[in-house]
């Protein structure tokens, strides 16, 4: 554990931030512009993921192990959260034999 | 704290009687289970014990807002009675999702800590997304259901992501702790923290449809099953506010300045938004969803007055809305099967005909809805309005009140339609049980009006 804290401390805060900034809103923009049920549901762990890290980087900084801990249980809600995503997937492909977001357009105004 | 571990039991016992194939028993006893977690909620009255670490803290305002939840479940529940009669599988597991959507409403609502309000709102949103897709045969439902995951999922990133800032600027989760690191910097805060308290209260007000945050609702009020459209339009809804609420309260007050204005923008825009959009819409479900919005505004304008009695209010408001929503969504069931399936605000047309005391307690519903006295919907209305403009938001509150006004004209819409004269209902067959829990309900509404209009928490 002390030398991970040490191996994070290595690269500065600032570093941490602009990646995961970045993950972040490459997941945002795959989210919004992705038109693949499967690339959103990845974009969207992709948020999840970029969340994690500056957790974890912030957590080691503040030499505080509540962060990391709370990682733990993020990534044990994104897995269940990605289980139904993708049970929904496979009910939507039954009934229309695709994965194209555009078919999702029976309900609008 | 024993009504969270007896709610989650009881899904799991739900989901095994599933296997005994005899769905007349699942009603009776969820409903049983949560009786028994009503009564040992209300136990805790007064107490405000705190579990691990003051994770979660157990005092009146949970209290409070778990009974009115579980009171609605309840409801919603035995109108499930009838709702499920048809359904051949997987009776159970609607009841079990259920309850467990309802443990991650207690945790909402009880939360003091960030990893808390987390675990909450996704205990609450997994089984909804699952119980949105409830027609699996239907492609309207998967639409709901996959856009509601969609939308929700974003959020929760988003919030998280907020978290994780406000964790990096403060080293702490707990909201006591963030107030208090907030107040050192008497109103001018680091740019880190702020976009992080702003992605936080985006997450949270995506879970609750404030207005630039409402576009998923009325797709999936429409698209989902109308019992579990009943659920997340009153025990969502509540569960929402109240953590909103606390986490206002605990964390963030007095706001800052940024913050002030964003959700003031937000409130405008809702009234707005719900209010105008709903004026056109043709479908049911859909007017509901945007009035739901419209209510929306409401509640966060009462919120935003920050007056001690805000909580009584919102609590108020809440319950009387779901005790007026959840009749309206069961007598639209109703009226949909006897109308070969139509959605659409002409389906009620000839009620009046049909079944008089129902047309005429659907009006009463309506209009506590829109906020007529002697109902309780007009005293809600009337709460946040005093409240509002005794804390001097005057320009905003006249806005709303003439909001509440337009609001009047497309609740009439269906009432107008409901007594048109025209005779396509078929066979409205209303059960027993049905017709004893509107005219209950009805009644409510209007004691709650006169009566009871002063919650304590």
């Amino acid at each position: 554990m002390k030398d991970i804290t040490s191996a994070i401390q290595i690269i500065p805060l600032n570093n941490y931030i602009v990646l995961s900034m970045a993950l972040f809103s490459i997941g945002l923009m795959g989210v919004l512009f992705r038109r693949n049920i499967i690339a959103i549901l990845m974009c969207l762990e992709l948020m999840f993921n970029s969340a994690n890290l500056l957790l974890t980087a912030f957590s080691a900084y503040h030499s505080d192990p509540t962060g990391q801990v709370f990682v733990f249980f993020i990534m044990i809600v994104a897995a269940a959260e990605v289980a139904v995503g993708l049970s929904i997937v496979v009910m939507m492909k039954r009934n229309v034999e695709s994965v194209d977001i555009n078919l999702l357009n029976h309900l609008k105004w | 704290m024993s009504a969270i571990i007896v709610t989650t039991v009881l899904g799991i016992i739900i989901l095994y009687l599933g296997l005994t194939k005899n769905k007349t028993i699942l009603a009776p006893a969820a409903i049983a289970g949560l009786l028994v977690t009503l009564f040992l909620s209300a136990k805790e009255w007064g107490s405000g014990i705190g579990y691990y670490h003051n994770m979660v803290i157990f005092d009146n305002f949970s209290i409070a807002f778990n009974v009115s939840m579980i009171t609605i479940t309840i409801l919603i529940f035995l109108f499930g009675i009838d709702y499920y009669k048809r359904m051949e599988f997987h009776v159970a597991e609607q009841y079990s999702l259920m309850i467990f959507a309802l443990v991650g409403a207690f945790l909402m609502t009880s939360f003091s800590n960030l990893i808390m309000l987390f675990l909450g709102i996704e205990i609450l949103s997994i089984p909804l997304y699952v119980l949105a897709g409830g027609k699996k045969f239907s492609f309207k439902s998967n639409e709901a259901s996959f856009k509601y995951f969609m939308l929700g999922s974003f959020a929760t990133a988003v919030f998280l992501f907020g978290i994780a800032l406000v964790y990096g600027a403060s080293a702490t989760f707990y909201l006591p702790e963030i107030k208090t690191y907030i107040a050192q910097f008497h109103g001018d805060l680091p740019p880190m923290l702020l976009v992080g308290l702003l992605f936080i209260v985006i997450g949270v007000s995506f879970k609750v449809a404030v207005a630039p945050f409402h576009f998923w609702s009325p797709d999936v009020y429409e698209g989902s099953p109308t019992l579990v459209t009943a659920f997340m339009a009153t025990v969502v809804k509540t569960a929402g506010f109240a953590a909103f609420y606390r986490l206002l309260g605990m964390g963030l007050l007095p706001l800052p300045v940024p913050l002030e204005k964003a959700l003031w923008v937000m409130t405008g825009l809702s009234l707005l938004i719900g209010n105008l959009v709903a004026l056109r819409q043709g479908n049911f479900k859909r007017l509901l969803a945007y009035s739901s919005i419209a209510h929306t505004g409401f509640i966060m304008l009462a919120m935003l007055s920050q007056h001690s009695t805000s909580a009584s209010v919102i609590l108020y408001y809440t319950f009387v809305y779901s005790l007026a929503t959840v009749p309206l969504f069961i007598i639209f069931i109703l009226v949909k099967r006897a109308s070969n399936g139509l959605d659409q605000l002409s389906a009620f047309q000839g009620l009046y005909k049909k079944a008089p005391w129902l047309a005429v307690f659907m009006t009463i519903l309506l209009m506590s809805m829109a906020g007529i006295p002697p109902t309780a919907g007009f005293m809600a209305k009337y709460q946040v309005f005093v409240l509002s403009i005794s804390q001097g938001f005057l320009a905003i509150s006249i806005f709303a009140i003439l909001m509440a006004v337009v609001g009047i004209y497309y609740y009439f819409n269906v009432v107008r339609e409901v007594f048109t004269d025209r005779d396509h209902l078929q066979d409205l067959v209303i059960t027993r049980i049905n017709a004893g829990l509107i005219i209950v309900c009805g009644i409510a509404v209007v004691a709650m009006g006169i009566f009871a209009w002063n919650l304590p928490i």
